[in-house]
């Protein structure tokens, strides 16, 4: 197994940090926290000048068609910058779905060069999450539900004339909202089968895509706290230079980079669709919350008081980092899938399965 | 050793909770605190005054000032009972259990004859002016100036996190005196009144959105001459003095609110389901025995007290207190927040879910305030076990 990325990986990565680092600055986040629909049109026109919402998109339809490990390094930087915006679930998740299911054509025709153009939004409904983000501005909503006998369906459900009531979560740029209970005949994709599998997919490759924002926020998180504390003077000193406060960050930096791997080893098992997937999609999912949740939880601590207050910039990353966490399935979820995925007959386990 | 045996004073309090804590009162069950969203302040005075009235304020004050001289062990049963029946965080918490009994040591009779009643009825508010921005964990290092020009105190600096000072009358400033003074020495002791034009309030607003402590810039505030506690430059000797207070009974009060807590939990738990899954209990049944644990070594410290009239100095138990239940109370807001799985993030209207919404976010603050972990370990490495400085 190789790790390393190729040449324009690293430069994509490169490229999208430095336009980040420019256009989604802590201040233009709290701008957005204040509007009322919690996302920017602005914000998503420079994504789509950048090429960003194009990453997935085929060519034919004005996109660059790349795949899941073209996404990992960048999926880290829009978790670093927190950025507020369903681009991830728009631009990639929905869209690899869209690509994948053969009934889709039309939708494709329609909705794809207004992905890669930055003016259209999509969303997904999957029972594992109790809500769905950002339905209050997709056009389309991808909707996974059991249909009559139980077996899962999936709906292609427009935006246009669509009930949707959204709540606003305590990450403030966030909204999240119930569908209507019954859904149309009409806009079913897929059934059966294939509408499981569909929906399996896109919960590994959703989860995925959280696991490498987590990274991303984790690796901020302990920026700020390790800029925090070279500042911060108490006793005549940084307070940086005490051995306590010293430990918290280096067990964080310890967390983010045992995630780091297990992130990138679930990717491609992702891109190659390996028979494993699910086992190390959860994997990376867990490694990745717990060193954000660490990550919130020492650094809050070497900010002190300051840390608790909504003027220091630590609690937006801090809660995008939690609601993260609680989305695509929460920790009970997928160690559970882990669990199962051990004991099974061929369960990944022993030289040959991990030195393939 | 024995069990607390005060039944018939556990009904009496019971039974005034329920006959009072009601109608009026009621939005105030179970409510934490200023910077809990649902904590009305001028209805949380109200019920001080309630229980002014009912003789609930000051029980282990001695009679001379007031009090009912309750022995600690009676004082724990009625925080215990306070909490149990669903008795709202206390407003009038700083006045009554820390500036109180540093009054009663320190203070002149006419000082004690000024400030105790107030305090006493529920009619006067009092903040903590301690921390400033460089003077966090390192308190000493305590900028804000104090002179005396005639018969008046006349201060400036800043003061923050401080909690309260919004709904407050008076705070106790330590103030630098004695210009050029270093660390701990040349301190005083002053108390301020708030609302007077040279003090500026500005709140501080929380993780959670809301705000419970306040930014306090002082620009020629002014006190009378005599309302110094203890002599000028001898303010820090007062200061720790009072902090001795803060490791009181109402840790006690504290420890019942947390089992109250842990009971909201295990009921949201049996509602969603989340109680049937072996991991999560294993988890939740770890919380709940930790909790036991802490509870039996506050009796223990408080015992020891008891017997001593708080005459001996710190028990070695006494420092580890803050640091675990601080820890404790972090990782259940974790574990409150997987109790609640997704919905943690979201705003709920169930009364139990906001409760515990509100549990995991403030817990983010509590190995922070009153002396950071850091700190904690500092005490306990250094004056437990006498490891050098």
């Amino acid at each position: 197994m190789d790790f390393t990325f190729n040449e324009d990986q690293v430069a994509l990565r490169d490229s999208v940090s430095r336009f980040l680092m420019n256009e989604a600055a802590p201040e233009l986040l709290r701008e957005i926290w204040e509007t009322g629909g919690g996302r920017s049109r602005e914000l998503r026109a420079k994504f789509a000048a950048q090429g960003m919402t194009g990453l997935s998109v085929p060519e034919a339809y004005g996109g660059v068609g790349l795949g899941d490990i073209d996404w990992a390094l960048v999926l880290e930087e829009l978790g670093y910058y927190a950025i507020p915006d369903s681009l991830v679930d728009t631009a990639y998740v929905a869209t690899t779905l869209m690509c994948q299911v053969d009934e889709a054509a039309a939708l494709r025709e329609q909705w794809l060069p207004k992905v890669a153009d930055g003016t259209a939004r999509l969303s997904i409904e999957h029972p594992v999450n109790p809500y769905v983000a950002d339905a209050h501005l997709a056009n389309v909503v991808f909707a996974f539900r059991a249909g009559a006998g139980g077996a899962l369906e999936l709906h292609a459900v427009p935006g246009a004339g669509l009930q949707r009531s959204s709540l606003t979560s305590i990450d403030a740029s966030r909204r999240l909202a119930a569908l209507p209970q019954k859904l149309n005949a009409s806009t079913r994709l897929l059934a059966g089968a294939r509408a499981q599998a569909m929906a399996d997919a896109t919960l590994d490759r959703a989860s995925v895509a959280v696991a490498g924002r987590l990274i991303g926020l984790a690796q901020r998180m302990l920026d700020l706290s390790v800029d925090h504390v070279a500042q911060r003077k108490q006793f005549g000193k940084p307070i940086g230079s005490f051995q306590a406060v010293k430990h918290h960050l280096a067990d964080v930096m310890t967390k983010i980079e045992f995630a780091r791997p297990v992130f990138y080893r679930a990717v491609l098992a992702l891109q190659r669709d390996e028979r494993h997937r699910a086992a190390l999609v959860s994997h990376a999912k867990l490694a990745c919350a717990d060193a954000a949740w660490t990550a919130a939880r020492k650094g809050i601590q070497v900010h002190g008081a300051s840390g608790y207050t909504w003027e220091v910039d630590l609690q937006m990353f801090m809660k995008r980092a939690w609601v993260l966490d609680a989305a695509w399935g929460d920790r009970a979820f997928h160690k559970a899938r882990l669990g199962e995925a051990l004991v099974r007959d061929d369960a990944p386990l022993g030289p040959a399965a991990t030195l393939s | 050793m024995s069990d607390l045996d005060y039944a018939g004073f556990r009904a009496e309090v019971r039974a005034w909770m329920q006959a009072h804590l009601r109608g009026e009162f009621e939005p105030l069950r179970a409510c934490g605190g200023l910077g809990d969203s649902r904590y009305d302040p001028k209805l949380a005075k109200r019920w001080e005054q309630e229980l002014a009235r009912g003789g609930w304020v000051g029980v282990g004050w001695p009679k001379e000032h007031g009090g009912r001289a309750l022995p600690l062990s009676q004082q724990v049963v009625f925080h215990e009972e306070y909490v149990r029946a669903g008795g709202p965080g206390r407003l009038g918490h700083i006045g009554e259990t820390l500036l109180a009994p540093t009054v009663m040591a320190f203070g002149t009779p006419a000082q004690q004859r000024r400030f105790l009643p107030g305090i006493l009825a529920g009619t006067e508010y009092w903040a903590q002016g301690y921390s400033e921005p460089n003077a966090g964990s390192d308190l000493a290092n305590v900028q804000t100036r104090a002179r005396l020009e005639g018969d008046t105190w006349i201060i400036d600096g800043q003061k923050t996190w401080t909690s309260w000072a919004h709904e407050s009358d008076w705070i106790f400033v330590v103030a630098r005196c004695e210009p050029g003074s270093q660390r701990h020495h040349g301190l005083v002791m002053l108390l301020v009144p708030l609302r007077q034009k040279g003090v500026t309030i500005r709140p501080i607003r929380q993780i959670t959105g809301d705000s419970e402590f306040n930014e306090v810039f002082f620009d020629g505030a002014r006190t009378e001459g005599e309302l110094h506690l203890g002599a000028p430059g001898e303010g820090w000797k007062v200061a720790m003095a009072l902090l001795g207070f803060e490791r009181g009974v109402s840790t006690l009060g504290q420890q019942a609110g947390f089992e109250r807590e842990m009971a909201c939990l295990i009921e949201v738990a049996r509602r969603n389901g989340v109680a049937r899954d072996p991991v999560m209990r294993q988890r939740i049944a770890q919380a709940a025995v930790t909790l036991d644990a802490l509870r039996c070594n506050a009796l223990r410290v408080l015992a020891q007290d008891d017997a001593a009239a708080g005459g001996v100095p710190v028990s070695r138990e006494a420092y580890i207190a803050k640091y675990v239940w601080s820890n404790w109370r972090r990782d259940f807001g974790r574990l409150a927040a997987d109790v609640l799985g997704a919905a943690a993030t979201l705003p709920d209207d169930d009364p139990l879910a906001q409760q515990l919404r509100q549990v995991w976010l403030f817990s983010r603050s509590d190995t922070i305030y009153a002396g950071t972990n850091e700190i904690q370990l500092n005490l306990i490495a250094e004056r437990a076990l006498g490891m050098p400085r």
